[in-house]
């Protein structure tokens, strides 16, 4: 397997999706080729920055607002058959 | 999908508890895909919001085959994708044809093995927000999809209305990306 292969396959390959062989040449690949496990490694702590970092929510009194309007709005919608 | 039968079936009825329990199980989510895009609490508010009227609104015709949590995440991704195309109309439609662009990395630092160099907490944040938004925006809502949501890729297709072939070519595209800008900044820092 050559660099730009490893490459292609990556997403594949951390995600668990690449058959079997695929696999097994991907690993035999990411012994030896130094840029290929930076680019792997790398790709796998940008995920899990950004993830830890997408965590938000709502604020609490917001949320609480949010709810009475919205609540509101469903009591009000008239209730048809169908 | 039972579930939501008897959960849309509830909120026919105007069933007060069936709708807290949907807020509950859904706001907080949607909240985090409208931030996720659109980077503003105020903006991500309405999202959210607007996404629980047009619910409400449709509920009695209410007849999607996909699940409630798939309506809900289209709606406010849809809502938080037209906000920032009116936000940046010419920037957006020139990062849709770039999405497709192939990616090589290019910068081989391995901070992935070192403490991370941010300058300040208030850098790592302005620095992975900015990450996320150079994305276009097709990568960008796949990769909140997938990888912030969690939603398998099966799912993330049905909110998108892609295939599932497009969603994986999307979230590879995302990585390789986010990866090179990270690894660009990094370098930088090393430099400097
Ligand atoms: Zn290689």
């Amino acid at each position: 397997m050559q660099c730009a292969d490893l490459i292609t396959y990556l997403s594949d390959y951390i995600d668990n999706d690449l058959p079997v062989e695929l696999t097994r040449e991907a690993e035999e690949h990411l012994a030896t080729c130094h840029n290929c496990k930076v680019v792997l490694d790398t790709t796998r702590h940008t995920v899990t920055l950004l993830k830890e970092h997408g965590q938000v929510a709502i604020k609490p009194v917001r949320r609480k607002a949010m709810f009475a309007q919205l609540e509101t709005a469903f009591l009000k919608q008239p209730n048809q058959p169908g | 999908m039972a579930d939501d039968q008897h959960l849309i079936a509830a909120l026919r009825q105007r069933d007060t508890d069936a709708f807290a329990a949907l807020f509950n199980q859904y706001a907080d989510k949607l909240y985090r895909v409208a931030f996720n895009i659109l980077k503003n609490d105020a903006d991500a508010e309405c999202v959210v919001q607007d996404s629980f009227l047009k619910l409400i609104e449709k509920l009695d015709g209410f007849e999607e085959r996909s699940s409630l949590g798939t309506w809900l995440y289209r709606v406010a991704t849809n809502l938080s994708i037209d906000r920032i195309r009116k936000a940046r109309p010419t920037a957006s439609l020139a990062d849709d044809f770039s999405d497709d662009a192939p990616i090589m990395p290019a910068v081989f630092i391995d901070w992935a093995h070192t403490p991370e160099q941010w300058l300040s907490e208030d850098e790592k944040h302005r620095v992975l927000s900015a990450a996320i938004s150079q994305l276009p925006p097709k990568l960008h809502t796949t990769f909140i999809l997938r990888e912030i949501e969690g939603l398998s890729t099966a799912e993330t297709a049905s909110v998108l209305n892609a295939s599932t072939g497009a969603v994986k070519v999307q979230l590879h595209r995302a990585r390789l990306q986010l990866r090179e800008y990270l690894s660009t900044y990094f370098s930088e820092r090393v430099n400097h």
